[in-house]
């Protein structure tokens, strides 16, 4: 498997990847991206996603359930905080002994989700690393780009 | 009653005692004292019958005391029922409406959406595969553990386990109800003390006594003492998919609950 690319992943989300424009981070094979209209009523898209993802990988069921915990929490809580008409994009990449998710949405409020609650705890739990980011709008009147980020191991190796 | 009897009468040697009993319950109006207290004597009588095949449905994702009662309300239906001038004996009777209360249990209130019958039946072996499996290994199984321990294809675990997301065991009432006497022990305490650290732990309080006992006792145990669900299912007694049910029900009513009560911050849209 060849080395991992992080700033690529990351290039493709500075820009904001506008429909119709091919995110770079799509061609490399091991990124499922989703994007959907950043309220409740998708978030079992997400959900299913990554427990598909998580069941080819052959992650144990622990793990598999565990995931689909936290892309939930993940997604609940941005989805709480997006601004109206905002996109909620979804970022899946399989690595060989862990799946890393990250999602984003733009909000009006540029402070993030918070840390010291409940929510942030289950996140914490649920993975083996979780971290939230807010980017300052390129455009004034733009949202800010609010994202969460996080990883989980598998427990075995097959 | 003892249990020397219940075996008796389970063995069915007890079994042509009872059917004069059957013929005079039938013959009396409801409002009877006696036609209730045949009915008590007859359910009791044949409790071992209901007894054995809820267990037959065991390891299947729900709890042993819901399928105990699942059955008895089968057994009780069979008796208010039967009819003993139609020349079939009460067991040939019984026994196809206590399965079918107990299959119409997994059919109607078991899945939340229609799932085919062969569907469930394989999210039932990948259920008690999970659990037999965890014990071999310590540990929770891959798919591809399970698949090779019933000998299907990967795939076909795939879906069965897709298809668990669609069950739903009880329903949110029972969610909400404190009908499951888990002791929770010194578990409470230490979770409040972990809840210093948590922001909105004054609205998180009130929102875990509302929670049923099995329900906050699953979530301190994922959340603040670390277990994975697969210990969890095994320290409370049920499957580990009916563990991330539950986890994903209680995550999701909290959720909703804090919405309401703890409205996020304004934004400046006003």
């Amino acid at each position: 498997m060849s080395a991992s690319h992080p700033d690529r992943n990351r290039a493709s989300l500075e820009h904001g990847a506008p429909s119709g424009e091919p995110s770079e981070a799509v061609e490399d094979s091991r990124v499922v991206e989703v994007r959907v209209a950043a309220e409740a009523t998708q978030l079992p898209v997400m959900r299913a996603v990554v427990g598909d993802l998580a069941m080819r990988a052959d992650f144990d069921v622990d793990t598999i359930a565990d995931l689909r915990l936290a892309v939930d929490e993940a997604c609940s809580s941005l989805v709480r905080i997006a601004a109206e008409r905002s996109p909620l994009v979804g970022r899946f990449r399989t690595e060989d002994d862990r799946l890393d998710f990250t999602a984003e949405v733009t909000s009006d409020d540029p402070s993030g989700p918070r840390k010291n609650t409940f929510s942030w705890r289950v996140l914490g739990a649920l993975t083996d690393s979780v971290a939230s980011s807010v980017r300052e709008p390129e455009n004034s009147g733009d949202g800010h780009v609010v994202r969460i980020e996080l990883s989980k191991g598998r427990m075995v190796h097959g | 009653m003892t249990q020397a009897d219940s075996e008796h009468v389970y063995r069915g040697q007890n079994y042509e005692e009872l059917a004069p009993l059957f013929v005079e319950f039938a013959e009396l109006s409801g409002d009877d004292r006696r036609h209730a207290e045949l009915r008590d004597k007859l359910v009791t009588a044949h409790l071992p019958i209901a007894q054995h095949i809820a267990r037959r449905f065991s390891n299947r994702g729900e709890s042993q005391e819901d399928l105990v009662q699942v059955a008895t309300l089968g057994l009780i239906n069979a008796v208010d029922r039967f009819d003993p001038n139609r020349g079939v004996d009460f067991l040939s009777y019984a026994v196809p409406t206590i399965m079918g209360e107990v299959r119409r249990h997994f059919r109607d209130t078991g899945w939340t959406v229609r799932v085919p019958r062969r569907l469930q039946e394989r999210h039932l072996s990948i259920s008690s595969t999970i659990s037999t499996l965890s014990q071999d290994l310590g540990r929770a199984p891959t798919p591809s553990e399970i698949a090779g321990h019933l000998g299907i294809s990967r795939d076909e675990v795939h879906q069965g386990l897709e298809a668990g997301n669609a069950y739903r065991s009880s329903s949110l009432d029972e969610l909400l109800s404190d009908t499951d006497e888990i002791p929770l022990g010194d578990a409470i305490g230490s979770s409040d003390t972990e809840l210093d650290e948590v922001e909105n732990r004054e609205a998180i309080r009130p929102l875990l006594r509302e929670l049923g006992e099995r329900e906050r006792r699953i979530l301190i145990l994922r959340f603040f003492k670390s277990m994975t669900q697969t210990q969890i299912a095994e320290q409370i007694g049920i499957s580990q998919m009916h563990v991330s049910r539950l986890l994903a029900r209680t995550l999701s009513w909290l959720r909703e609950r804090l919405e309401v009560e703890v409205p996020p911050e304004p934004v400046t849209d006003t």
